[in-house]
């Protein structure tokens, strides 16, 4: 068989067309069995290619609901493709289905999906062509489950738009960065464009990886011309294009939409041809699915979701209060972080189960790439598989064992390694002695078949109260790793354990260790002198040209006013007196510091009944009379919550002054706009608010209220068809004889509707939800 | 695309009616905008059936297409990135979030009226299932047809198309049509026609 990335292959080209073509419809899978000789026939008229693609581009079991077994379509496809006399290899397309947080579709069940398909075929297919796929997390678990349920080649495309970058928001180099990283045979792109469009894709996709590179794409773009939609991109055309990515480096050749036999068997007299492939410098890096963080340089690495030393950290883990550390993540990655580092080790949790959960949390709420810190291997694989993406992995150290447990990982998942410089017995009081250990880790990761740039060193920090002398002695290990050619890393504010005004060590020690050559200090984003620290470093090294990034930093920079930390946003025009205004007019970034004030005169429950409840009491009327509208109480309700939770620590701790309500969107519905407001406003009320979130199973709602006992469960659902949804989860709630209210609201909804249902009321919006809640609790008022 | 032009069908998604937005509120929704256009991921497929296809057949949309000479079937989306940005926004900055989505609600309408444009004037406004009676479990036949999972558009299975700022509709070929409130999915709960106000230039088509 001809070596992808030698020589040339040329793949099939349109199916769909083709079907059409011959006055074939219906589901286009089931064809393999009621039109066999038909299938046959294209297959034949293919023929001019390597490899023919079987007709099972929609045969998972998320999508086909067809009248046959996949096992049955499967075999007969790869034995109808058989008739072109070529290699056959699996069509493997999308769910179409939408991956989490977006959709409900889980990593696991798409990926046992993909095994099915794998299973049935391996032994009789000779590959995989996994293409059109527009989601970075679908398409790993696709390759993830074709790697570990086949031993055949797996070629692996995404669909790219004019804006360059996949359906889903991935741009070509983080695309070749996950999908070489995950060991795939040939990466590229199919669909979508015309060769002429996909050029720049592709010559980023060359760039940016060495795996052979596969394109596919439609004739042209699709033209409505007398009531009929045509490809009009001629043969010629096609094979000049052909030919000018061939040129380009490009490996396989093949077409998508639009695209006959005429055009394949053109493109077919480049088979075989030697492939060119211009040389890359590797670069170390890693990927998130829309953010790709290369470490060179000095990048920053949040170190503040690690719970050693962090009390709220470490209840909020044990509590699965995981908006606290989405919080956390939010804020490292506004102050500048360039990556995340994420730890779970508690010896209350079981590390495992933990790290993937808090991966994906975090990864539904920033773009920036993680680092996946454990000391227990397994925990490592689990986040890393869960990881969208490609992450760095911390860590090993010198010793054997630990090494030959994680790099087997690193390998796998494409992941970048850090190494500690460090082993069995300690940290090595010399540099000498640290790089010969980095230089080990370094030629061992190389044995798993890890390449240096997939490799950096952390040269380790020791505190300067304990052992001051060694201090110089990091400094000069990393010195001496630069010379390995690989990135290094610091746990830079360990530093100062033990001694006064600990930033200044940090700050001067950070400094110091820039200049000897360190890449990414693990360090807290949110000290705002160690950023500057970086950002200064970078104009001085020359690595920040021009001084651009800290030009636009320290732009509004005033030394009477600020320190070296980065200028706040503008200054808010507006600003309020009073906590009433300040509410009234949804100023949130004062409310806090108003209600610190006012509780300085007031009692607590004073300020929420006479301020608080006041304050949104005029918002309200004004939202229901027309004269103010829905981002302004939203704003209000903000400004208000903020306040409520400043009051919260003034109350004494078993205090609520009004009851918890339950919210959820409920099973099938993942709208979440209209509720997520309904819980803003109820907590600007003073509600304790429970939120399950979206998509929200029977079960939950029901365990949910017996653990909370809440005075009322609020459902929300947009559609008519999830209202059904509704209608389930209130006959289970009544069924475990509830005692809350039963509120629900949506676009959809009416009161006959909610009494239908069975529900106690309907409100038609938030606001009115929280005004009958007072009405109906008047002693929580 | 121009935003000052957009602005009052944002204003409309936000449920302004009589009274003037204010000068913050504008100020956001045109920041909105401009984060929303680097966000946004515009893609239209459609496609002109052979035949009609049978589900196009029944009420309302064999009334709909009567006297025009053709169909055309269309999914549209301005992507993930939204659908992402938004669901951080209600996290993050909740007053942003709610104006961002009344932003790319108004930003898809606007970004495939103007791709319609290129079709052709013969045709009629996009009927999506929902509207005028309709069911919208009607969109799964549209998805057979077209595998919008190719611009990277999904059906879950209460028939909800993911990324959230897609559509799916139905344009008639050979008739120019323009939208009405009569074939508006939202006539009976409109609270804008209530206060005597009016999305479309005519209330019947």
């Amino acid at each position: 068989m001809l070596q992808a990335g030698q020589n040339v292959i040329v793949f099939d080209g349109g199916f769909g067309s083709e079907l059409e073509r011959r006055g074939l419809y219906g589901i286009p899978e089931d064809l393999n069995i009621t039109a066999s000789e038909e299938i046959k026939e294209i297959h034949r008229a293919y023929s001019c290619a390597d490899i023919a693609t079987a007709n099972t581009f929609g045969l998972n079991r998320i999508k086909y609901h067809g009248a046959f077994s996949i096992e049955q379509i499967a075999k007969q496809a790869v034995e109808n493709a058989r008739a072109s006399g070529k290699k056959v290899f699996v069509d493997i397309g999308p769910t179409g289905a939408m991956m989490e947080p977006l959709g409900t579709l889980t990593f696991d069940k798409a990926y046992e999906a993909f095994a099915e398909i794998a299973d049935i075929t391996n032994d009789i297919a000779d590959g995989y062509i996994v293409e059109t796929f527009a989601d970075l997390y679908e398409i790993k678990a696709c390759i993830l489950a074709l790697k570990e349920h086949s031993d055949k080649p797996v070629y692996a495309t995404m669909t790219f738009d004019a804006t360059e970058r996949t359906l889903t928001g991935s741009t070509p180099e983080i695309v070749a960065n996950t999908l070489s990283g995950l060991g795939v045979d040939a990466l590229g792109v199919n669909c979508s464009l015309g060769p002429k469009e996909l050029l720049p894709v592709v010559e980023r996709l060359l760039k940016a990886s060495d795996k052979p590179v596969i394109v596919q794409p439609n004739r042209g773009l699709p033209i409505l011309e007398n009531g009929k939609t045509v490809y009009k991109l001629g043969i010629d055309e096609f094979e000049e294009y052909t030919e000018k990515m061939l040129d380009m480096g490009v490996s396989i050749i093949g077409g998508c939409c639009g695209t006959t036999p005429e055009f394949i068997q053109r493109i077919s007299r480049f088979s075989g041809r030697k492939v060119n492939r211009p040389v890359i410098i590797p670069k170390t890096v890693i990927n998130s699915p829309t953010v790709l963080t290369e470490i060179d340089g000095v990048k920053i690495c949040g170190e503040r979701l690690n719970p050693t030393g962090k009390k709220a950290l470490k209840e909020a883990l044990i509590n699965e209060n995981y908006d606290y550390l989405t919080d956390e993540a939010i804020k490292q990655q506004e102050a500048g972080a360039d990556l995340l580092d994420v730890n779970v080790g508690l010896p209350q949790l079981d590390e495992k189960k933990v790290m993937p959960e808090v991966v994906r949390k975090i990864q539904e709420y920033t773009d920036l790439p993680l680092q996946i810190d454990s000391s227990d291997p397994a925990a490592i694989e689990a986040g890393v598989r869960n990881y969208n993406g490609i992450p760095l992995i911390n860590s090993v150290n010198g010793e054997e064992e630990v090494m030959a447990r994680i790099f087997p990982i690193a390998k796998k998942y494409g992941a970048v390694v850090l190494g500690l410089a460090m082993d069995k017995n300690g940290v090595p009081r010399t540099a000498e002695k640290r790089f010969e250990i980095a230089e080990k880790i370094v030629s061992r990761a190389a044995d798993f078949g890890i390449p240096k740039h997939k490799v950096m060193i952390d040269t380790l920090v020791v505190t300067a109260s304990a052992e001051q002398a060694l201090v110089r002695e990091t400094l000069e290990a990393l010195r001496l790793v630069k010379t390995l050619g690989v990135k290094t890393a610091l746990g830079v504010s360990n530093v100062s354990f033990g001694l006064p005004n600990r930033p200044l060590l940090n700050r001067t020690f950070l400094s110091m260790a820039m200049t000897c050559g360190l890449n990414m200090p693990i360090m807290n984003p949110l000290d705002g002198e160690m950023v500057g620290a970086v950002r200064a470093h970078a104009v001085l090294s020359g690595e920040d040209e021009n001084s651009e990034k800290y030009i636009e930093a320290y732009k509004d920079y005033n030394s009477a006013v600020n320190s070296s930390a980065p200028a706040a946003a503008k200054k808010e025009e507006k600003t309020a007196s009073t906590l009433y205004d300040c509410v009234k007019q949804g100023l949130k970034n004062h409310a806090e510091e108003l209600c610190e004030k006012e509780l300085a005169v007031n009692e607590p429950m004073y300020v929420v009944n006479e301020v608080l409840i006041k304050a949104l009491e005029e918002v309200g009327d004004l939202y229901e009379s027309g004269k103010l509208f829905l981002p302004q109480l939203v704003a209000s309700a903000e400004a208000a919550k903020l306040a409520f939770a400043v009051i919260g620590k003034y109350l004494p701790k078993d205090a609520e002054p009004k009851g918890k309500v339950v919210l959820a969107t409920v099973k099938g519905d993942v709208h979440d706009i209209g509720k997520n407001i309904v819980k803003v406003v109820l907590q600007s009320y003073g509600y304790t608010v429970i939120d399950l979130g979206k998509d929200v199973p029977v079960q939950k709602v029901v365990e949910a209220c017996k653990e909370h006992d809440p005075v009322a469960v609020g459902l929300s659902a947009l559609m008519t068809t999830t209202v059904k949804g509704m209608e389930e989860t209130i006959a289970a709630l009544r069924a475990e004889n509830c005692k809350a209210k039963i509120f629900v609201g949506g676009a959809v909804l009416n009161a006959e509707t909610a009494k239908k249902i069975n529900a106690d009321y309907y409100t038609k919006d938030a606001l009115g939800f929280a005004k009958l809640l007072d009405e109906l609790f008047p002693a929580n008022k | 695309m121009n935003f000052s032009e957009l602005k009052p069908s944002v204003y409309n998604y936000l449920g302004f009616r009589s009274v003037e937005p204010s000068e913050e509120t504008d100020e956001l929704i045109m920041s909105c905008l401009a984060q929303l256009e680097k966000a946004a991921q515009f893609n239209y497929l459609y496609k002109v059936p052979d035949t009609i296809p049978d589900f196009l057949q029944k009420k309302p949309y064999s009334d709909f297409l009567s006297g025009t000479k053709g169909v055309i079937l269309c999914v549209t989306t301005i992507g993930a990135e939204v659908d992402r940005t938004i669901h951080r926004l209600m996290r993050t900055d909740m007053t942003k979030g709610v104006v961002f989505d009344a932003c790319a609600n108004a930003y898809l309408e606007a970004k495939a009226d103007e791709f319609e444009k290129k079709l052709g004037d013969d045709l009629t406004y996009r009927f999506c299932p929902g509207y005028g009676g309709s069911s919208v479990d009607d969109l799964k036949y549209i998805f057979q047809l077209l595998r919008p999972e190719k611009i990277g558009v999904t059906l879950n299975e209460n028939n909800f198309m993911l990324p959230a700022k897609s559509m799916a509709g139905i344009i008639g070929i050979g008739k120019n049509v323009k939208k009405s409130c009569e074939g508006c999915f939202m006539l009976p709960h409109c609270e804008y026609r209530k206060e005597g106000k009016r999305c479309y230039k005519q209330d019947k088509t």
